[in-house]
Formats: structure tokens, sequence, C-alpha cells
């Protein structure tokens, strides 16, 4: 047994010197190491630009002229300042502008809705001080014209975002793609959803359902340990009813009711909750709201097909083509004090009514916490300049044509904090269902058996 | 023989690679047909105290491939002839591959004979016909009622294979798949109700006993409390020892349509609240035992001739759940069942005139079960700032309706040393039912489960389960990581305790069978290869 001995201790303390010795020499070495194995490493390289929420606001609200962005121009990260910093929010500087970005930019374009758009809706609706929409039915928007003086200005915004034409019907086959901020690859998806629209303003799809407001169904085909479950939602025209929701699970080959009302967590790791979906998904009398004006601002609103991605982490559109479009831009707070965040800002197409851009800060400190942008495509363009095929199935995509909608083709949502994005790809064909197929489709008879 | 068995093994088991670099998700192989499946290995580690002499018990490679065809879609069948009458029909097989490689790797597994082993089976294959407003599916399958996790009320349809890993592992690869049809007419909204359908099903002849192993050391043999590696050879009758011999006759239904089962299922919406009607005609799957004969011969040995019963059961059912999104933010289930035809044991035979009027020691009892659950998405910030805890709670409680306290239970026979005047007898041994059927039985579950990571690819699971009767507890702690989009590792380590006495309890939860180095606590490490 060794005793602690003066003699040991000296010794001890020798070894230690020396160890000590060849631990700041090997620490000298591993750092140099380090810095030179970083330097060839790719990181990404983001500018520090100002993602709170107050520098949100000056952008909004001092807007500055930037050069016009002509048709057929191909910005790169040389026209940052001239003309790219006035067409894109401040807060999506850090991830938009990067050294190989190229943004096409078309004509800004009048895209006509469906023709017989507001000519079917029931007349009898009105608008509650909380802002719910009571008694709408669908078939066009609820407000035809927006007044910036009217106080509920921000409502009505979304109330027609909310009831936009294309927002449903369609086969949505998806593929989602989770990144770190370094590009890994951390987790693809891929599932398919089916969606209709059961308010056709003076009737239902389904006659005897005019409670309903949509159904959808929704199907994951990859990865294998969620191959099959799937899930079906039903919302419905009453804005105060929660909607009803089950899910499908193989494992447990029966579906299982699930709760709609919690909207603010992450789902299945993707960097979104359930209450950011089309910039807002939650139920406009838990927040209150503000409008911001109008602001002209750059989007991906008809881009000639799926986009690739690209900047340092392969996050956000690259290479596609964008389009200056007019929107209406609507603060939205959340009432509760326990929400995750202090404020939410959309910018919403003026004239289609699809958002195009979100930002959602954290409550604690007001800096962004999770933005999103809408990739889209009109219909009519189908036939000329179709969509990517989803590589899991094949579709007729002429069957979009003729319907005057906007499609949705994907989007990027970003958690800042994380920092983590997931990229969807939407491969969506408009369908129209027949009353009685819809009623056996969206049908809980539907949810009992799946895949396996 | 030998070896073309083992190359078969080896293929079925390699099989799925041969896609790897074809798709990591569903392989279409044709426009019309897919594949998917996996490959697995579960380390099963049995261990007394923790990591202290631990065992490996079970090393099960798995390799799992299902396919769908879709022979009949948009009103062409086989992609030659127009067929208006279906809307769609598609095949639908799952086959599965079993070698546990512990067999070959303990010696003490030498007396088992390599039952358990293996397994290749095409587990289920089925025909699905659409043609709304009904569908039709014909063929081997699982059908699920109930709104229970894990537990059997509704959820009796397809028995279970107990043999391998109790009833710890997820019931769809322990469920015994059955031939049967299951036709469901949707109806849609009638009267007050929404979303409803009716369902029917019908197995001709197609009878199968839960599964259960009773042969030691297999690591879940059933085998009561006592000793576990030694059976009954002796009776004891006036402090005379005899030699036991026990004959038993399999009553388990023959085939033949008389031995049909089947059962109907009504559910609907009303006012939110999902419920359904349920009725299940079927044969008792776990069976009881009825004395046939017994007495000593002329050479002093007792003869017992039982014969094994699977009486008739009549299963009636409710279930319903409700969202309240408003003030619990909460989903209620409930599951209630009322079920006629338990086999049970009567004991001392002929005890009572009128609950073994035949002197065989067996009769059937009625049974009600009543189960609550709570589902609940929860947030601790503590704990998860980015997503929800989903937490699940249910509490069942068993209530026989015509209770005796001579009923007995079939399962857990004690086998102990024979003692004569105050004596053990070397290599002699006798057995007593100890299986105790208490009128009212309890059992409380808990699990919460999250996901860790930027991706959520961290999926920690809790899981307590706690019987107040016996004080038995069962634990689950987990974690599954998805390692990649194929690969899939996940660790968890399973415990038994109890907090009073050696009781087993119903639910046999804190079982530990009451001998020093069978414990069974365990850990488990499986990786997974997904495709």
């Amino acid at each position: 047994m060794n005793e602690l001995t003066p003699h040991s201790l000296h010794r001890t303390t020798l070894y230690h010197t020396k160890c000590r010795g060849y631990f700041y020499h090997l620490l000298a070495s591993s750092v140099v190491v380090i810095a030179v194995a970083l330097l060839w490493v790719p990181t990404p390289s983001y500018a520090s630009e100002d993602q709170s929420y107050q520098a949100l606001r000056n952008w909004i609200d001092n807007p500055s002229a930037g050069a016009p962005a002509t048709p057929s121009q191909h910005f790169t990260l040389s026209d940052r300042e001239a003309v790219l910093e006035a067409l894109i929010p401040q807060t999506a500087w850090k991830y938009y502008f990067f050294d190989d970005m190229d943004m096409e930019i078309a004509a800004t374009r009048h895209y006509p809705a469906p023709d017989d758009w507001g000519k079917n809706m029931a007349p009898d609706y009105t608008m509650d001080e909380d802002g719910t929409l009571t008694g709408f039915t669908g078939g066009g928007y609820p407000f035809t014209k927006i007044n910036a003086d009217d106080p509920q200005a921000g409502q009505k915004v979304i109330w027609n975002m909310l009831w936009r034409p294309g927002q449903n019907d369609y086969d949505m086959p998806m593929v989602t793609w989770l990144r770190s901020e370094s590009g890994k690859l951390d987790r693809i998806m891929e599932y398919t959803s089916v969606n209709a629209t059961y308010a056709l303003g003076d009737r239902s799809l389904v006659p005897g359902y005019e409670e309903v407001k949509s159904k959808q169904v929704m199907e994951f085909r990859s990865p294998r340990d969620m191959a099959g479950a799937k899930d079906m939602s039903i919302s419905y025209v009453d804005h105060h009813r929660e909607n009803s929701g089950w899910v499908y699970m193989p494992e447990q080959r029966k579906p299982r009711r699930t709760l709609a009302s919690e909207r603010t967590g992450e789902l299945m790791g993707m960097d979104m909750i359930r209450e950011d979906n089309n910039g807002f998904g939650g139920k406009v009398y838990e927040n209150n709201w503000e409008y911001l004006g109008k602001r002209k601002v750059l989007a991906t609103t008809n881009v000639k097909t799926n986009p690739e991605f690209g900047g340092p982490s392969q996050w956000v559109p690259h290479k596609t083509r964008w389009e200056v479009r007019d929107t209406h831009v609507v603060l939205i707070k959340p009432k509760a004090d326990n929400h995750p965040y202090s404020a939410r800002i959309v910018f919403v197409d003026a004239e289609t009514y699809w958002t195009h851009w979100m930002f959602a800060f954290d409550k604690k400190d007001d800096q962004l916490l999770r933005m999103n942008q809408h990739f889209l495509k009109y219909s009519e363009d189908y036939d000329t300049e179709p969509p990517t095929q989803a590589p899991f199935i094949k579709q007729d995509f002429s069957k979009s044509v003729g319907h005057q909608v906007f499609l949705h083709l994907g989007e990027t949502d970003i958690n800042a904090k994380k920092p983590h994005a997931t990229m969807t790809h939407c491969y969506t064909n408009k369908r129209e269902f027949e009353s009685a197929k819809a009623k056996q489709f969206y049908s809980l008879r539907n949810m009992i058996s799946g895949r396996r | 023989m030998q070896s073309r068995y083992r190359l078969a093994k080896i293929l079925v088991l390699l099989f799925p690679l041969l896609f790897i670099s074809k798709s990591w998700a569903i392989v279409d192989l044709r426009e019309d047909f897919e594949i998917e499946g996996y490959i697995k290995q579960m380390n099963i580690i049995q261990s007394h105290d923790f990591f202290d002499d631990a065992k490996l018990t079970a090393q099960r490679n798995t390799a799992q491939l299902e396919g769908k065809y879709y022979f009949l879609r948009d009103g062409t069948l086989f992609n030659n002839w127009s067929n208006n009458f279906f809307d769609s029909a598609t095949f639908t097989f799952l086959a599965r591959g079993v070698y546990d490689s512990a067999y070959d790797i303990r010696d003490s597994y030498d007396v088992l004979n390599d039952r358990g082993k293996d397994e290749y089976k095409i587990r289920e294959s089925f025909i699905d016909f659409v043609k709304a407003p009904y569908s039709l599916r014909i063929g081997r399958q699982q059908v699920v009622w109930g709104e229970t996790d894990n537990f059997r009320a509704l959820d009796i349809i397809n028995p279970l294979d107990l043999s391998w890993h109790g009833t710890r592992e997820s019931w769809e690869d322990i469920r015994i798949p059955l031939w049967m049809a299951r036709g469901i007419m949707d109806i849609g909204k009638i009267g007050p109700f929404d979303e409803s359908f009716l369902e029917l099903i019908f197995i001709p002849d197609d009878f199968k006993e839960t599964k259960v192993a009773t042969k030691y050391p297999r690591p879940w043999a059933f085998r009561g409390i006592g000793l576990q590696d030694v059976g009954a050879n002796s009776i004891l009758i006036d402090d005379t020892l005899h030699d036991l011999n026990v004959t038993v006759i399999d009553g388990s239904p023959s085939h033949k349509l008389s031995n049909a089962q089947g059962g109907a299922r009504f559910k609907a919406i009303w006012n939110d609240i999902d419920f359904s009607l349920n009725y299940y005609y079927g044969f008792a799957q776990t069976p009881g035992v009825k004395l046939r004969s017994a007495g000593l011969d002329d050479m002093g040995v007792f003869q017992t001739v039982v014969k094994t019963e699977f009486p008739r059961m009549h299963v009636f059912g409710v279930t319903a759940n409700y969202s309240d999104d408003r003030y619990t933010q909460s989903v209620f289930r409930v599951e209630s069942t009322i079920t006629k035809g338990i086999p049970v044991s009567i004991a001392p035979p002929g005890a009572s005139s009128s609950l073994d009027s035949n002197g065989d020691g067996y009769d059937t009892a009625k049974q009600s079960v009543v189960m609550l659950g709570i589902d609940r998405p929860t947030w601790i910030p503590a704990l998860n700032k980015l997503r929800t805890f989903f937490l699940s709670t249910q509490f069942f409680w068993r209530h026989y309706l015509d209770y005796s306290p001579h009923m007995q239970g079939n399962a857990f026979y004690a086998v102990e040393e024979a003692w004569v005047n105050g004596q053990v007898v070397p290599d002699r041994y006798v057995s007593t039912n100890d299986d105790k059927i208490d009128q009212d039985e309890f059992v409380f579950t808990f699990s919460a489960s999250t996901t860790y990571g930027r991706a959520g690819l961290w999926k920690p699971l809790f899981v307590f389960a706690y019987d107040p009767r016996s004080t038995g507890a069962y634990n689950k702690i987990q974690m599954e990581y998805l390692y990649s989009k194929h690969l899939v590792f996940r660790a968890e380590q399973h415990l038994y305790w109890r907090t009073s006495d050696d009781d087993v309890g119903p639910w046999g939860l804190g079982d530990y069978l009451a001998r020093p180095g069978i414990r069974r606590n365990e850990t488990v490490l499986t990786a997974t290869f997904q495709f």
C-alpha cells in the first residue's frame, strides 16, 4: 500500500509538473490543430443582422427607397443594399443573403381568383368584438376591402387568409428535410395530405355537414418508424369550436383521439408549431391584433417549380423566381402569459391573401424565435411549367389547370434559437371531391385500419 | 436439410439489404407494388441486481418484410381489365423471420430442444376491397377494438403470443393473427349520430389459444410461485407420497363451422363523444381445466386425467372518448366490458354444488372490466422547452360478478419439494394451486414521453404500472435514438418490484418469480435497420 510521504508528495509534484508541461504542450498543439481545421471546415457565415422585434418594426415603419426590381433581373449578394434590403424583411437577411445567392425577378402579375369566387356566399355573417367571424361559410372573401383605419383591419386580413381560395381541395405529397445549422441532414420525411373544403358558401360539399369547414387526412410514408401513421382532422365553420382529430398508428392498429387545442409545441421534431401553419393557424380571439399597413416584399409567389435550397445551411430557396408583392402587414400578440411568442408579424398578399412571410419573437427577449416563408404556384401555369413530380408518386398536373387558385409548393421554417430548420416540398395537385366520395374518404371508418 | 434451413435463414435476414441503395423509404418494386420492413437485433439481458450477475437471455434477430399490391385502382384490374364494381382492392402481406441466437450461445438452453428458437411465418396476408359505403378485409389479420393500451378488455379478438417476452413487446408483434373477414358499412350521419359505421367480424374456424411458455429456462416461462426448473411428479395423500401421472386431453375447439367466432361493433360520435357498442362471441383463449378422473391405480400411482376447456365467451362492451379542449386540455377514454364465460377452477373440486355441480373442479364466471384513461399533452418547461410531454394514465378495475372464494385461476401452480414427516424427500415434488382470485382487482398505469434534440431524434419513454392489491409494480425507462434514416437504436431498462410480500397478483406486474437469481429485471438493447 502506498504511503503519502513528503518524498512521494515531491515525486507526485514533479510528476504533475512534468505532466502539466506535457498538458500545456498538448493543449497548445490541439488549439493550433483545431484552429487550422476550422479554417478548412465550412461553417455558416451569417452576418450579424439584428433579428429583434424592434428591428423588424423599424424596417416596416421606415421603408427605405431601394432601386426598382426589374423583371428578368437576377439578384445576387452585390444587390443586397441597393435593392434587396428594401424588399426582404430585415429579420430574414441573416438567412436569405449569402455568397452565391441567385434570385430571379418576375414581373408583378395579377392573379384572378376563381370565376365564381364571391358569387355563392351566404350573406349573413358578422364579426364579434373579439374579432371572431360568425356565420361565415366560405365561397369568397369575407372582407373584400381592407381599410387601414379600421380597428379590426388586422383580423379581417387574417379572416381573408383563413378563407382564401385554394387553401384546400388538393392531393399534396410532401417531402420534408430537417437540417441543422451546419447543413447536416437530420431527418427526411415523406407524407401525403389530402384535403377538401366542405363549406362552399351557400352549400356544403356533403349535404348535412354544414358545420364542417374542411376535412384533411394526412398519411406518412417514411421513414419506416412513421410509415402508415395517419391523421384525420375536421375543422369547423364555428371558429370557437376546436378541431376534431384522430391519429392512427400502425403499431396500435386503431385510431386515437387527439387534442387540438395544444398548438404551441413543436411537432415531430419539425421547427414549427401548429399555430405557425400558413403564418397563423391559431384562434383569432386568443390574440390582440394590430394592422401595420401595407408593405412591398419579395415573395416566391409563383415559382417555376419546387425550389432548390441554398445558403450556408441549405435552409432557404435558391435559384428560384421571386416577385414583388403588395402585402398587408399584421401584428399578432398572444394574450396568454405562457405563450412562447411575444409577437408574431405576418405579411399576407394583398391580392391573393396567401401568407408570404411570418416572424415570431421569443417572449423572453423579443428576438426572433421562429419564421416561415412560403413557395406558391398559380394553377394556370401548371400546364406550361409544371412543378416537380414527387419522388414517390406521379400525378397528372393538368388537373390543376382551370381552377385559378394558388397551390402550395412548400415552405421553409426556421427556429432561430436552436438553430435548426425544416424545409418542405409540396407536390400539390388540385383535387375536387364528389360529395359521396368525400363522405366515404373523410370518415372515421377510414381511420380504423391503415397500411398495416 | 440443416444447411438449407440455415441458408434460407440467412437469405431472409439479408433480403432487405438488396434495397438499401434503392431507397430508404417504402420501396416501389412496380408502380402498383411496394414493400417495406426492417431487420432488428434485440438483446435482452436479465439481471438479479441490475448489472450484477447479468445473463443474456435472448438475442432475437428479426427480419420483417411487408408488401402491398394495389391490384385494382382507378377502375383497372391488374393494369389490364376495366372493373367498376369495386372502388379499389389491395393485397397486403407481412412476413417475419426470427432467430434467437441466445439458444446457440447458452448451453443451458439445450434442454429447450430449440423450442422458441426461431419462427418463419407469413403473419398477415389479407385482401382489402372497397366499394363505398362498404369495405371488406378478408384474410389473416389483426383486429383491435377498444380504448385501452396494452390491457385486455375489448382487444380480445386476436390471442397473444406471450412465450418469448410476456406482454412487454408491442402488441402488434405478439398478437396472433387469425383468418377472418371484417366488413364495415359506413353510415355517416344518422339521427343524433355522426361518423357512424357498423362493423362485422366473422372467424369461420380459426381458433388459437394465447401462447405461453412453461418450460424453464425460457426467460418468460410462467411456472407460478415456487420451483422453476422441475415439474410436480408426486402427490401427498394422508402422509403417503404417491407417484403422480397427469394425462391432459386437449379440449381446444376443432376446425368446424359450428366453432365459428364473430362480433359486431357500432361506432359513432354523439355530441363530440366518440363511442362504440361492441359484442363479441368467441372462445376463451386461456383454458380452464376440467377434472375427468383421479385416483390411485393398482400400482399405487395417482392417475389424473384432465381436459382443457375453452368455453364459449360472450363479451359486451362499450367505449367512449372525449376531447376536452376547454377546461382540462385532455382526452378522456373509457372502456367497459362484461364477459360471460371466463374459465375458473373450483377448489376443492365439489366445494359447492352450485359452483361445481359436476364435481370436476371447473366452472365459468362473469367478469366486468372498467378502464378510465386520460391523455394529455403537457408543458413541463423545466424539462423540455420545445415540446410537450405526452402523459397518459389508465386505471383498471376488474370485478368478478358471480364471485366465490372457492374460485381459483389456472395459471400459477406452485411446485415445491415434497415433505413427509418433516423430511424433504429427494427428487419428489408436489404442486398446489395458489392462484387465488380476488373479486376486485385494480391496476394503475402511467406513461410519459417526449422528444429531445434539435430534430427530436432522442425519444425517452417512462412507464409505470402498479397493482395496489399485490403492491407489485413495473417500470420501464427507455431511450430511442433515431440515428439515421435507416438506423434506430433503443435502450430499455425494465424493473419489477414490490413493496410487500410475494403475492404475484392478478396482473403479475411485479412478478420476479420469488426465487433468487431469476429476477425479471432486464436491460434491453435493440438496433433496428429499417427501410
